[in-house]
């Protein structure tokens, strides 16, 4: 990673940290970043720490309480709450996530966590957008203010890390049959699935007739 | 050589302890080019073991959910992307591939594509007539026929109706179904085995004739001495988790065929040492679309009936220095809509509310057709488990995709939308015809706008010059005697229309170099 003193003079110089960053010189250091040591709180920055959310009973299979908790502001600002939408509680959608997470490679799941780290980070959010406060101990309003300056950034890694948190968040929420009558879908039609269907797998057995369409 | 067991289709968790197999062939994938094959392989009385990385997932589990059919059937679980995400692709991933989940639509090349491949790309043999028989055969065998328009759902009649009203040319699509019940489920999987894909036709037909199938087999690499491929080497994942279970399995086949579609072909070859001279991987073409979403008073419920049925040539032609796109329509369903659907918070909860009422449509673009357009690239990142997938969209791509989203919001508003949104992480809205230009100074920048591919070809490109191609035109893999590819990754550019056909026809045509190799 790349430590602050090596900032080049043009940072220091007073030109504005988002224009400097828009670079893309430090893109690959940002990810860094997020999970170094300096986010971690401490130091001069007096940086404090992100705010706990329960963990579900189950157990978390790839974040951790404290990334967890950020998935969690971050889909409670995706779908705040809305009459007719399913609470957050009851769709258990951080928990989605998680699992969705746990589903993909091990080097997806990292990177994953380190944009995690990086986007509750308030060192990162220092350099970023001047910001001191992670993104979990922050107002609803100053959240979305947050999401959106990502969302909008000139730097590209930015922008790829809002449609990461967002298509997760997205199919976390959107992808449980709870959440179906609040977009007023009646789900899938009834009496086509045969959850008893045969399965066929050769070795000489004779082959069963098909479904209700062309069959096998 | 003829198998010395019955055909059977093997999941990873029945095998308990390492295996090796021999035969004649051995073809990785089980797409639209493996089993096509396949099947052809098996009916010359060719022993033949076919390796699937995905799960053998039937009816059965064709519960029509969303949350349940991504992570099944698809690569990446519906979301391998390029390494930045700026370009999100589908791709299939379980025993039929791309045909267990495809949308049905199905074309012949175009005669101006196989033109260009043989004039500009010196591929040999892959002429209409050549072709035509193996398309006649397939057209039958799987019930390739014209959806007709009295039969369309109401997204694709909209998209028909706006057409119509512009004056644009208009037609209905192909689709290889046989007593199709309209369900609109193509993308999840068939319930009732209506779609006529690999799973329910070939692939059980080349099983009961002697074709040995491995699901959850992830091949590793190829080992190679000299100018053979001399084993294949995978390993088996456990059906529920996807993980490996610890069993290998190797197969030492005379010959082996690639077929694992054009991201994991490439992939391939890389991870076994086969660069080709550093064209494997290259020229990548993804058919780059958009989406637009069109309200309508009247609900349009575009989660029921045959996806994608109607489709447009109006724009398939723009000039020699501009990218010809292709208009027709995807399903909405409430997980892939709320993905795709642009805003956030609130606006997006807003848009959600009303998505009975979307019209969804869509282009393709003929990427790797215009001078210079060298499409994308597959790769692998350090430490060589991991792919790279980089598809850098360039000014030509904007240009097209721009005058894509003005005209299918034309059309859109021709069939009396109220109104129509573009994918934009912040949605450009038009209500009327004046407005159209607000699409045109949107931001067309990656990152900003959504872009999508359903369609992977190229990364093993065909061609007569071994300096600028990976391939022959018998599809033998340049330097090595007894390796070949035979799936999507051979098209020296994209195929302008959905390519399904385009590679059974390949395979099917290809067949007879593959079995020629072992001495059949």
């Amino acid at each position: 990673m790349l430590p602050l003193t090596e900032l080049p003079p043009a940072a220091a110089a007073g030109i504005p940290r988002r224009r400097f960053l828009q670079g893309g010189l430090l893109g690959g250091a940002l990810l860094a970043l997020g999970g170094g040591a300096l986010a971690l709180g401490g130091g001069a920055l007096a940086l404090r720490s992100t705010r706990l959310v329960p963990v579900p009973p189950e157990g978390l299979r790839v974040l951790t309480p404290g990334q967890y908790a950020v998935v969690d502001a971050f889909v409670r600002r995706m779908a705040p709450p809305r009459p007719g939408f399913p609470p957050h509680e009851v769709v258990r959608t951080a928990l989605n996530a998680d699992r969705i997470l746990a589903a993909t490679e091990a080097g997806a799941q990292e990177d994953f966590r380190r944009l995690l780290d990086l986007f509750e980070s308030a060192l990162a959010g220092l350099l970023l957008t001047g910001r001191t406060t992670p993104f979990t101990r922050l107002s609803p309003e100053a959240q979305d203010a947050v999401i959106a300056d990502w969302r909008d950034s000139g730097l590209a890694l930015r922008r790829t890390g809002f449609q990461a948190l967002r298509a997760l968040a997205a199919g976390a929420y959107y992808g449980s049959p709870r959440v179906w009558p609040a977009v007023g879908y009646p789900g899938p039609p009834a009496a086509l699935h045969d959850p008893a269907a045969p399965v066929w797998k050769g070795g000489g057995a004779p082959r069963p007739g098909g479904g209700l369409g062309g069959g096998p | 050589m003829s198998c010395a067991e019955a055909g059977r289709i093997h999941t990873g968790d029945e095998v308990a302890q390492d295996l090796e197999r021999t035969c004649d062939v051995c073809v990785v994938g089980s797409g639209a080019g493996g089993a096509v094959l396949a099947h052809a392989l098996v009916e010359r009385g060719l022993c033949v073991v076919m390796l699937e990385e995905g799960g053998y997932h039937t009816r059965r589990e064709f519960d029509m959910r969303e949350d349940h059919a991504f992570p099944r059937l698809y690569q990446d679980l519906g979301n391998r992307a390029t390494d930045d995400l700026s370009l999100t692709m589908l791709q299939g991933r379980s025993v039929g591939g791309g045909t267990t989940v495809n949308w049905c639509v199905c074309y012949r090349t175009p005669p101006k594509v196989l033109a260009l491949w043989r004039d500009v790309h010196g591929a040999e043999g892959l002429s209409e007539e050549a072709l035509a028989p193996h398309w006649d055969w397939l057209e039958q065998r799987l019930h390739i026929a014209e959806w007709p328009i009295a039969a369309a759902n109401r997204n694709n009649r909209l998209l028909w109706d706006g057409l119509g009203a512009l004056g644009y040319e208009r037609h209905s699509l192909k689709r290889n179904v046989q007593r199709c019940v309209n369900s609109g489920y193509c993308g999840m999987g068939c319930p009732v085995d209506a779609k006529q894909g690999m799973l329910v036709t070939l692939i059980p037909e080349a099983v009961e004739r002697g074709l040995t199938v491995f699901a959850n087999a992830r091949v590793l690499r190829l080992e190679t001495r000299g100018r053979r491929v001399e084993a294949v080497h995978a390993q088996l994942l456990d059906p529920e988790t996807d993980r490996p279970t610890g069993r290998r399995l190797t197969v030492r086949a005379r010959v082996t065929a690639l077929c694992a579609g054009a991201i994991n072909s490439p992939a391939l070859l890389l991870r076994s040492g086969l660069d080709g001279g550093g064209r494997v991987g290259r020229r990548t073409f993804l058919h780059p679309g958009i989406v637009s979403a069109a309200l309508f008073e009247e609900p349009v419920n575009a989660w029921y009936g045959a996806p994608m049925s109607v489709g447009s040539r109006q724009f398939a032609e723009r000039g020699d220095d501009r990218l010809g796109y292709l208009m027709e329509t995807p399903p909405v369903h409430p997980m892939l809509g709320a993905i795709a659907l642009g805003g956030f918070g609130l606006a997006h909860q807003e848009a959600m509310e009303q998505l009975a009422h979307v019209q969804a449509a869509l282009v393709i673009t003929r990427d790797g057709v215009v001078e210079g357009d060298e499409g994308g690239t597959v790769a692998l990142r350090e430490g060589g488990r991991r792919l790279s997938i980089q598809y850098p969209l360039r000014a030509h791509h904007w240009e097209a995709l721009r005058h894509a989203q003005v005209e299918l919001a034309r059309v859109q508003l021709a069939a009396g939308a109220r109104e129509v949104r573009s994918l934009h992480a912040r949605p450009v809205v038009v209500r009327r015809a004046e407005d159209l230009p607000l699409l045109e100074r949107a931001p067309w920048e990656a990152l900003r706008v959504k872009v999508f591919s359903a369609h992977q070809m190229g990364g093993c490109a065909m061609g007569g010059d071994p300096a600028r191609s990976v391939v022959d035109s018998r599809l033998r893999y340049h330097g090595l005697d007894n390796l070949f590819v035979a799936d999507g990754s051979v098209f020296p550019t994209s195929v302008g229309v959905n390519p399904q056909q385009s590679i059974f026809g390949l395979a099917r045509w290809g067949a007879q170099h593959v079995a020629a190799a072992v001495g059949a």
